[in-house]
């Protein structure tokens, strides 16, 4: 895997909020193609670091290089526009909008190019992308239906089915299966093992069992910084894991 | 019927009704409507900015009377004739309206709704403070400089009643499906974006002070054409139209109609000014009434009439 050129590497990246370092020079290479994991305890800073790799902070310090190309100081969406997507631990839907139009936002971005297409979408194109994104998530056929209503499960679900749409190539996928029941589990694990078929993939994770049946490597964060990294099976039997995180 | 050709049905329904009404009303409701249409264009203009985009101004008079004195100044000193007039009108919101956007979005919620305050009363005050030039407490006529409307070989002069009707109906008409077309375009589907939730937006890849400046520059623009409409058609120009109270009125107009409607604006422009019409014949005090109508409206219709209508009885309704 060493042979392979990373796709995302974050070099000595740091975040202080005020008196506080919520990241602290973070080194992190992504292989192209891999699911990676991040482990650690609340606070350890593991949603500031996507934060600042897909925009939503800009680092205090450090470097963040994607694809070969520095984008340490890029705004969110010019990240966007290069493959970076990110979807939110809270989960951050329209409420007062259709499932359509939820993912219609993202579906039309890469359609928007001069003047016209900014006047006239192309709807057909942004309606093909939309089902094609609702119906890779499950939720063909909610298309009408207001987001709000959706149960907790389907909402995760269409926040994800709107960064599909959006056309990943680094997909940031933070805490997916919080608030999920066992079964609806099982099946995210199965769509994001799908989606790692056509992009990367960095998902923060707090149920062990998800990221050792998911990732291809693991990395252990605590107090800002990288405590471990490797497989999940080395990461497991990592004796400072297993006191700092997983708490034997 | 497809959603689509639903609302440009309605939508030219509505217009094609207004075109219609000019031959059935009385004098002195063909005036009204004609009014009412130009005030409605106004509120059309706040709508695109706190209805679709989801930022409270009360600034907007200076939006306003930018296009009133931008097309009357013209006219009162040079003699320009009215085509030039409202272009220059036109130009000159779109400029505040950039201008102030550059500076003014970079706050947002209330601190936006105080910076546009702010900036609606420095403007009110420099018309007054620039008397001498705008001729700001007095007001002033430009009707007997204003010549005719030449339309091919017709001369069409602004004091007839026709004229002023089809002129303003023309003008709503602009503004309305201009309005209609923005909700419906891609652009549209940003500003609701960042109406729902701006940094969400920002994550889905837009830039969204970008699109809020253009939406403030629309809405500039729509409110100045309606200020530029209003200079020609009736005549007067003054200070009172750049008052804090001419950046009220959009905002009840609208929300009395229904925030994030495309007809919304119609519909409270006219209810409010027959309220005010009706009210006036036997109290002076009629801002009361306006004010009981508003509480009504926020205690039992908080969406006003039309967003009522679309969340009970029409979803399709833009």
């Amino acid at each position: 895997m060493a042979a392979l050129a990373p796709i995302l590497a974050t070099q000595f990246l740091s975040k202080h909020f005020g008196g506080l370092t919520a990241v602290d020079a973070v080194s992190l290479e992504v292989v192209q193609g891999e699911i990676r994991a991040i482990i650690g305890p609340n606070g350890a800073g593991k949603t500031t670091l996507v934060g600042m790799i897909c925009g939503r902070h800009m680092p205090s310090s450090g470097r963040i290089v994607y694809e070969g190309r520095d984008i340490t100081r890029l705004r969110p969406w010019e990240r966007l526009a290069l493959g970076i997507v990110y979807t939110f631990q809270v989960t951050s839907i329209f409420k007062g909008l259709s499932c359509y139009e939820n993912v219609a936002l993202p579906a039309q971005r890469g359609l928007m190019r001069g003047f016209a297409a900014r006047l006239v979408p192309g709807e057909a194109a942004v309606a093909g992308r939309v089902h094609t994104a609702l119906e890779a998530v499950g939720l063909g056929g909610f298309e009408d239906q207001r987001a709000e209503a959706l149960a907790y499960g389907h909402q995760r679900l269409l926040e994800i089915a709107m960064a599909l749409a959006a056309e990943p190539r680094l997909l940031i996928l933070d805490e997916p299966t919080q608030g999920l029941a066992e079964g609806e589990i099982a099946a995210l694990c199965e769509l994001v093992r799908r989606i790692a078929g056509q992009a990367t993939v960095l998902i923060i994770e707090h149920n062990m069992q998800v990221v050792l049946e998911l990732a291809q490597r693991v990395t252990v964060m605590d107090a800002g910084a990288i405590l471990a990294e490797g497989t999940p099976a080395e990461v497991e039997r990592h004796p400072e894991v297993q006191r700092a995180y997983l708490g034997r | 019927m497809s959603a689509g050709r639903k609302v440009l049905a309605l939508h030219l329904g509505v217009l094609a009704v207004l075109f219609v009404l000019q031959f059935a009303l009385p004098a002195y409701h063909h005036t009204n409507v004609a009014r009412i249409m130009v005030l409605a264009a106004y509120a059309i203009g706040y709508n695109i900015l706190l209805g679709y985009t989801g930022l409270m101004s009360l600034g907007h008079a200076m939006f306003f009377a930018a296009g009133m004195y931008g097309a009357g100044l013209p006219v009162y000193y040079f003699g320009v004739g009215a085509p030039a007039a409202f272009g220059i009108g036109l130009a000159s919101g779109l400029a505040l309206a950039f201008v102030f956007g550059l500076m003014a979005l970079r706050t947002a919620g209330p601190s936006f709704l105080i910076v546009s305050m702010m900036f609606g009363q420095a403007f009110f005050l420099a018309t007054l403070y620039f008397n001498d030039f705008t001729l700001g407490d007095q007001g002033f006529i430009v009707s007997d400089k204003l010549a005719p409307l030449r339309l091919g070989g017709a001369s069409l002069g602004f004091h007839e009643p026709a004229v002023k009707y089809n002129l303003a109906l023309a003008i709503f008409s602009a503004c309305l499906m201009a309005a209609l077309a923005l909700r419906l375009s891609a652009v549209g589907r940003v500003l609701i974006g960042i109406r729902e939730n701006e940094e969400r937006t920002r994550l889905l890849g837009y830039d969204s002070f970008r699109y809020k400046l253009v939406a403030l520059a629309v809405s500039g623009t729509f409110s100045a054409a309606a200020g530029a409409a209003y200079a020609l058609l009736f005549s007067y120009v003054g200070s009172t139209f750049a008052a804090i109270l001419f950046s009220i009125y959009p905002l009840l107009w609208v929300l009395l109609g229904g925030v994030g409607t495309i007809l919304g604006p119609l519909l409270g422009t006219a209810l409010m000014f027959y309220l005010v019409d009706t009210v006036s014949g036997f109290t002076s005090s009629y801002l009361l009434f306006v004010g009981a109508a508003l509480i009504a409206l926020i205690l039992w219709f908080p969406q006003g009439i039309l967003g009522t209508v679309r969340t009970r009885w029409l979803p399709w309704l833009p």
